[in-house]
C-alpha cells in the first residue's frame, strides 16, 4: 500500500510481523525443544529449562524401541516416491494433451480432474476398502499407491496443465514445420523447458503422499504402515512420554519441511497460481 | 497452420497421452463413488466376512434425520467450518497484507509459511495435544506464569472447549496456505492504482477498502469456497486430538461417516452420512469451478 510512512503505521505493522511470527513458530519450537528434553524436566511445573534438562536421549529411545518408526519411514518415503514417479509419468502428457491438443470431452475431462480434489476421503473409502480387500491389497504398498494415484494425478495434470498452457506454442509449431513429430516434441522440447515445473509438482506431491493419514489407516494393519500411523500409534501408546513423543514427530516431518523450505517458491508458485487461475 | 494430417497425428497423439490418465482416475475413483451411492441405499450387515445387502430406498437417509448423533454432528460441523473459514480467511488475508508490506517481503516470513503447511497433520495434532496437555502442556504452564489462569485448564476436557482448541489448532494449520492465495491475488493489483488513489489523497483504510478489497474479491471468494471443502475433509486432527469426544462434541461429519463405518459397521448408514457430505461438497465444488471460469475456457492450439 502507498502512503506516507507514518511512524504509527510502521510499528504497527513490526508489531503485526512479530505477532504472526511468534503465533507460528511458537508451536513448531515447542515441538523441538521438548523433543530435546528429559521427563522430569517437561513434567515439573515450571518446566524446567536449565542446560542439564537437554538431552539427545528421546532420539536415541525412540530408534532402539520404536521399530515400527524406522519400517513406517522406509513405507512412507516408497510409497511416496512410487506415487510421486507414476503421478508423473502418466500426469505429464496428460497435462500436455489437455493444455495443447483440442480433444473431445477435454473440457469435463478438466472438470472430472478438479472435482476429485473436493470430496472428502470417506467419500469413497468403504467400497475401497472392500474392493481393496477382494485384491489382497489391504496392508500392502501397492495398495496405498493405487490410492494415493487417485488423488495425486489429478493434482499433477491440474498444476501441469496450467504450466504447458503458459508456454509459448511458437517454439512447437518450428519444430512441426521441420517435420517433428508430436512425440518428439513433447521429448525434445517440451519436457526440457518444463523441468522446475514438473519438479515442482514432484515435490508437491511427495509430500501430500507423504503427509497422508486417512487411508493409510483404513488400508493398512503392520506392514505397510506410513509414518504418519506410527506417529498417531506412538502417541497413543506412549502418551505419557512426551519428550520420545515430540522426538518421533519431529523425525518424522523434518525430510518434508527441509524439502518444503528448500523448495519453496517453486512449490507457492506453482500450487497457488493453479488454484485460481484455470 | 497446421494440416489435417498434422491435425490428426496430433489429435491421435493426445488421445494415447490422456488415456492412461483417465483410465486410471476412473477405475480408482468412478467405482467407489458409485458404490457408495448404491450401498448409502442398503442395509448392509457384515456376516463372517461377507457382505449381505437389501435395498431399503432411502430409509438410511431418512433414518439420520432422526438420530441425534447426525443432527450433532450437522451442528458441530456447522459451527466449525462458518468459524473456520472466517478465522483462516480473515486472518490469512491479515498475514497477506502484513507480508505484502515492504517490512514484510524478507524470505523469513516467507519460509515461516510454509511450515505448518509442510507439516503432517498428523504430527501437528500430536504436537497440540502435548501443548494442550492439562497436567504438563505448555499452554497452562505460560498461561499460568502469565497470571491469566488460577487453575490448570483441562482444554479438551469439555465438548464447547474441545471442539474450539480443534478450531485453533486447524486454524492454526491452515492459515499459511490461504495467506500465500491472497499474497499472490494482492501481488497482481497494479501499483499504480495505489498511487493514483495517494495522489487523490486516499488514506491507508479508503485504498484498502476501494482498491485492495474489490480487486481481490475473486480471489476472496476463491479462498472461501475451498476452505470450507477443505474444512469438511478434516479428519486426522479429530482422530488424534479428541476422537470425536468428549461426549461426541467434537464429532464432523467426515468423523461420523468414518466412526458409523469402521467402528460401529453400520455401512449402509456410515455411507449416507458420507454421501451428506459429497453432495455438500459438490454444491461448492461447482461454485469453485463456476468461479474460475466465468466465460467458458479457450484452449490455444
Amino acid at each position: 500500500m502507498q502512503g506516507k510512512p507514518s511512524k504509527l503505521g510502521r510499528l504497527s505493522i513490526q508489531l503485526g510481523l512479530g505477532i504472526f511470527g511468534f503465533w507460528t513458530l511458537a508451536p513448531i519450537a515447542w515441538l523441538v525443544v521438548s523433543s530435546l528434553m528429559q521427563q522430569q524436566a517437561l513434567t515439573a511445573t515450571p518446566p524446567d529449562f536449565s542446560p542439564s534438562a537437554f538431552t539427545f536421549q528421546n532420539y536415541v529411545e525412540v530408534m532402539n524401541s520404536a521399530a515400527a518408526l524406522g519400517r513406517g519411514l522406509a513405507n512412507s518415503l516408497i510409497v511416496a516416491v512410487s506415487t510421486t514417479a507414476v503421478a508423473l509419468a502418466v500426469g505429464a502428457p496428460a497435462a500436455y494433451a489437455l493444455a495443447r491438443f483440442q480433444l473431445p470431452g477435454s473440457g469435463p475431462i478438466l472438470l472430472m480432474i478438479l472435482a476429485t480434489q473436493m470430496f472428502p476421503g470417506i467419500v469413497v473409502a468403504i467400497p475401497m476398502f472392500i474392493v481393496m480387500s477382494h485384491l489382497g491389497l489391504i496392508d500392502s504398498r501397492l495398495g496405498l499407491v493405487i490410492v494415493y494415484l487417485s488423488f495425486n494425478l489429478p493434482i499433477v495434470i491440474w498444476i501441469l496443465h496450467g504450466f504447458f498452457l503458459a508456454i509459448p506454442v511458437g517454439l512447437e509449431r518450428a519444430a512441426a514445420v521441420d517435420g517433428a513429430t508430436t512425440l518428439q516434441i513433447f521429448r525434445l522440447i517440451v519436457l526440457p523447458i518444463s523441468w522446475p515445473p514438473i519438479f515442482a509438482t514432484a515435490i508437491f506431491a511427495f509430500i501430500e503422499s507423504w503427509n497422508e493419514f486417512f487411508f493409510a489407516l483404513i488400508l493398512t494393519r503392520q506392514n505397510a504402515q506410513t509414518v504418519p500411523l506410527v506417529i498417531s500409534q506412538f502417541a497413543g501408546q506412549y502418551q505419557t512420554v512426551f519428550g520420545q513423543m515430540m522426538a518421533a514427530a519431529t523425525m518424522a516431518v523434518t525430510p518434508v519441511v527441509v524439502i518444503a523450505i528448500i523448495f519453496r517458491q517453486s512449490i507457492m508458485k506453482g500450487f497457488t497460481e493453479g488454484m485460481i487461475k484455470s | 497452420m497446421a494440416g489435417i494430417t498434422l491435425q490428426q497425428r496430433r489429435r491421435r497423439f493426445g488421445v494415447g497421452a490422456l488415456l492412461p490418465a483417465v483410465v486410471i482416475i476412473l477405475a480408482i475413483l468412478a467405482y467407489p463413488m458409485a458404490a457408495s451411492l448404491w450401498l448409502s441405499l442398503h442395509h448392509v450387515e457384515l456376516a463372517g466376512g461377507a457382505v449381505a445387502e437389501s435395498f431399503i430406498g432411502l430409509a438410511n437417509y431418512a433414518a439420520l434425520l432422526d438420530d441425534d448423533s447426525f443432527r450433532l454432528a450437522v451442528s458441530n460441523s456447522a459451527y466449525f467450518s462458518v468459524c473456520e473459514v472466517a478465522l483462516v480467511v480473515g486472518l490469512g488475508l491479515g498475514v497477506a497484507l502484513l507480508l505484502n508490506h515492504p517490512l514484510g517481503r524478507s524470505g523469513f516470513f516467507r519460509v515461516l509459511l510454509i511450515i505448518p503447511w509442510a507439516i503432517a497433520p498428523v504430527a501437528n495434532a500430536v504436537l497440540w495435544k502435548w501443548i494442550l496437555n492439562s497436567n504438563y502442556g505448555i499452554l497452562n504452564a505460560i498461561l499460568t506464569e502469565l497470571g491469566l489462569i488460577d487453575n490448570y485448564v483441562t482444554w479438551l476436557g469439555t465438548p464447547g472447549r474441545a471442539l474450539n482448541m480443534l478450531l485453533l489448532v486447524d486454524v492454526w494449520k491452515s492459515i499459511p496456505f490461504i495467506a500465500l492465495l491472497l499474497l499472490a491475488g494482492l501481488q497482481k493489483i497494479p501499483a499504480m492504482l495505489y498511487r493514483a488513489a495517494w495522489l487523490d489523497g486516499a488514506n491507508a483504510w479508503q485504498q484498502f477498502r476501494f482498491i485492495t478489497l474489490p480487486s481481490l474479491r475473486t480471489t476472496l471468494a476463491i479462498a472461501i469456497i475451498l476452505q470450507t471443502l477443505w474444512s469438511f475433509k478434516l479428519f486426522d486432527l479429530v482422530y488424534v486430538l479428541t476422537r470425536g469426544g468428549p461426549a461426541d462434541g467434537t464429532v464432523l461429519l467426515n468423523y461420523l461417516a468414518y466412526r458409523q463405518t469402521f467402528n460401529f459397521l453400520h455401512i449402509g448408514s456410515g455411507a449416507a452420512v458420507a454421501n451428506v457430505v459429497f453432495f455438500i461438497s459438490l454444491i461448492l465444488a461447482i461454485a469453485y469451478i463456476r468461479m474460475l471460469r466465468p466465460g467458458g475456457r479457450k484452449v490455444p492450439a
